[in-house]
């Protein structure tokens, strides 16, 4: 019969098949670093000039984003961000999860890290406090977007709020004197030919700014 | 996105689900609709590990009809239910929340014939759970309008018109607080799941209908 | 000699000029020697030209009597959308505004022939279709129906939108002065209306969840609805803007034939005058009673 061919395959089999197939988007290569207030003009002038959003000129973004976490029978909590735009309000939130970052040997030029994005409806912020989550902190993210091929690159700056749930422009303080810049492609698994032509993108702004793999453990190491 | 309403279907002695609806499909066809393939609606539901205090329940949803999207309704145990509506990727996620979040291994899923009447929408489908079919719900579905206070009446005279005197004249509780809300897609699955919820808490009762299906 | 004033005054600064210029001339030429007179050429000359000034003089005295006479033109004339032609680029249809002249004189006269044999043929009562005859009702002049100021149109809309509470009105004018309307019923519908002057041309009605760009209504009429029950109702709507349609009371056409659209208020939650029923053959009662306004279905209207 006709309809028995077109019958809907169930959700759960054909994200299954995709998983297989490794179309799905769940791996986030990613470089980091930081530029001074006082040299971001000249950053973002040259990126300007190397992206692909020339004629339209770089995107600002403002975003608030909420760090949730839950506490299970493992050591290890589960961490989930919601971010969402203050600047458009209609757009959806953007719930993520992202796993531990592998920093590989010297030969992979890229940080990899696993990286599940969902847009979601607003009410996920409730939806998670129902479920158990816990927010365990939030700030703010201004900054402008450029786009180069699949390469997203992202120059922001990061804001204290010091009322929670407040972002209003007059209750935030930055965070440092300095712009975190980002560059990352979300990418299926096995790609990773783009962790190349990253490393190549990244050489080309030397020496505005060294974009580089930032090892979070060694950060919350105390100093020696 | 038009209004839809679900309906129960009452069991039949002796009948089994698939005759039902072949029975159903043949008063549709006799009002002129076509059919235009099948749906499915699917729910798994999670429950909350002790660990985290009040039992939590989660309903997961897919439904054919707007395949790119994952409806999870979460109820806290104590009355409250928070919806949200996500990209199909939620799924994955879910995943990742196994260790605070286990399925309670009732799967539900609805499936049968999709129809096409003019701007109704009318879906037949067997209700399983656990793979037993538990009973027959139709759905129907009136596109050209979004508010369901204005095609209720609208809606009950159609029903009634091929299911008979099963449809009832009140409005399904569900809508009570919602007459003059704009119809969103979470609304059908908000009535899924009370329906799921009422024949779930009935089993034992219908079991004699599965003995014929296979 | 009964020459208008205008004229008068025209000749006499042809005269004018042209005597000035035999002046100058004269001067040009300074004083000639012909050698046959022995009066002093110089006096000579002097004497022609104060005959000459003289008479310039006189003529002055005269232009600016003329001149004094004639009343002050009109003001400007307001050409409404034929100015538009002033900005057409290509040669041949430069000259379009005299054709265009002579068929809008053209047009007025049918107007007015037409006006005239409603007035007659309404007194005959063999009718075949109820047609709404207004020879009793105080007759009013309508000048035009293809050249009316955009404000008009704009006072007669915004009055009609105040009419109907739940029917909002979005005016745009995306091709020239030619109004092209957006209407929004509740929550029932949408309906685009195409304007010319203040005659409607076309009506497409669509679902109040069917997008709509209102940035380009223009594109949109010609896209139907997706529901079959709009489609429906897109074409009864042409039939009643049809019917609504009159020469010689234009606004009360465009008020009639919303006071109709307003109707479908009640589209999914009325009951036909005729069956009873809400549905029949799965469509609501999609048709109205012209002067009534009563909810019948297709099939079942009287």
């Amino acid at each position: 019969m006709e309809a028995i061919k077109e019958a809907p395959i169930p959700a759960m089999d054909s994200l299954t098949s995709a998983m297989k197939n490794n179309i799905v988007p769940n791996q986030e290569y990613l470089l980091q670093g930081s530029v001074l207030d006082s040299a971001v003009e000249v950053l973002l002038h040259r990126l300007r000039g190397l992206c692909d959003n020339v004629d339209s000129g770089p995107e600002t973004f403002h975003d608030h984003e909420m760090c949730f976490s839950i506490r299970s029978v493992t050591p290890q909590p589960l961490t989930l961000r919601v971010r969402r735009a203050i600047d458009y309000l209609d757009m959806p939130y953007q719930l993520r999860y992202i796993g531990q970052p592998e920093l590989g040997d010297k030969s992979r030029p890229t940080i990899l890290r696993n990286s599940i994005d969902v847009a979601t409806t607003p009410t996920i912020v409730d939806f998670l406090t129902e479920m158990g989550f816990r927010m365990d902190f939030e700030y703010i993210l201004r900054g402008y977007m450029f786009r180069k091929g699949r390469m997203k690159i992202t120059v922001s700056k990061i804001f204290k709020m010091m009322v929670v749930g407040k972002p209003a422009p007059e209750s935030v303080d930055p965070i440092s004197q300095s712009y975190l810049v980002e560059l990352s492609v979300l990418a299926p698994s096995n790609q990773d030919a783009i962790a190349e032509d990253m490393r190549v993108f990244a050489e080309q702004l030397k020496p505005l700014v060294h974009l580089e793999k930032v090892d979070y453990k060694r950060l919350t190491q105390p100093p020696l | 996105m038009g209004v839809t309403i679900i309906q129960q279907f009452p069991m039949k002695e002796n009948r089994t689900g698939a005759q039902i609806i072949e029975f159903l499909t043949k008063r549709v066809n006799a009002l002129g609709a076509k059919q235009c393939g099948t749906f499915l609606v699917d729910c798994e539901t999670y429950a909350s590990i002790p660990q985290l205090g009040a039992q939590r329940t989660l309903h997961v949803f897919h439904n054919s009809e707007q395949p790119a999207s994952v409806f999870a309704i979460l109820d806290n145990g104590t009355g409250k239910t928070v919806p949200v509506v996500a990209d199909a990727l939620f799924d994955l996620l879910l995943l990742k929340m196994s260790s605070v979040y286990t399925s309670k291994k009732s799967k539900v899923e609805i499936r049968g014939p999709r129809f096409e009447l003019n701007d109704f929408v009318i879906k037949i489908g067997a209700i399983n759970i656990n793979h037993n079919v538990k009973g027959i719900i139709v759905e129907a579905e009136y596109r050209p309008c979004v508010v369901f206070g204005l095609c209720w009446d609208m809606l009950r005279e159609f029903l009634q018109g091929f299911l008979g005197s099963c449809v009832s004249n009140i409005p399904p509780h569900y809508f009570q607080n919602r007459m003059n809300d704009i119809f969103q897609p979470l609304d059908t699955i908000q009535q899924y799941l009370d329906h799921i919820t009422i024949y779930r808490k009935a089993t034992g009762i219908l079991q004699q209908y599965n003995t014929n299906t296979t | 000699m009964e020459l208008n004033p205008m004229q008068v005054a025209l000749n006499t600064v042809r005269t004018l000029r042209l005597e000035l210029m035999q002046l100058i001339i004269e001067i040009g030429e300074g004083v000639k020697d012909d050698g046959s007179q022995t009066e002093s050429k110089d006096n000579r000359y002097m004497y022609s030209m104060n005959e000459m000034v003289g008479k310039l003089g006189l003529h002055m005295r005269d232009l600016e009597q003329v001149v004094g006479s004639l009343s002050s033109p009109p003001g400007a004339m307001l050409l409404y959308n034929t100015s538009f032609l002033t900005q057409e680029s290509t040669s041949d249809r430069q000259a379009l505004y005299t054709p265009l002249v002579s068929s809008h004189k053209w047009l007025d006269k049918v107007h007015k022939f037409s006006s005239n044999a409603v007035q007659i043929l309404s007194q005959n009562s063999l009718k075949k279709s109820y047609y709404n005859s207004s020879s009793n009702k105080k007759k009013r002049q309508q000048s035009s129906l293809h050249n009316i100021s955009p404000q008009a149109v704009d006072v007669l809309l915004t009055n009609i939108d105040r009419m109907f509470p739940e029917m909002s009105i979005t005016i745009t004018r995306p091709c020239a002065s030619n109004v092209v309307l957006l209407v929004g019923l509740s929550r029932v519908l949408q309906a685009i209306i195409s304007f010319k002057g203040v005659m409607i041309e076309w009506v497409i009605v669509k679902g109040f969840n069917e997008p709509i760009n209102p940035n380009s209504l223009q594109q949109e009429l010609w896209q139907e609805s997706r529901y079959y029950v709009f489609r429906k109702i897109t074409d009864h709507a042409n039939a009643a803007m049809l019917h609504f349609s009159s020469p010689t009371l234009p606004d009360l056409s465009v008020r009639s034939f919303m006071t109709w659209l307003n109707s479908y208020l009640i589209l999914f939650n009325s009951v036909c005058k005729s069956c009873g029923n809400r549905l029949l053959n799965a469509y609501p009662p999609t048709w109205r009673d012209l002067r009534s306004l009563d909810t019948y279905h297709y099939e079942c209207k009287p």
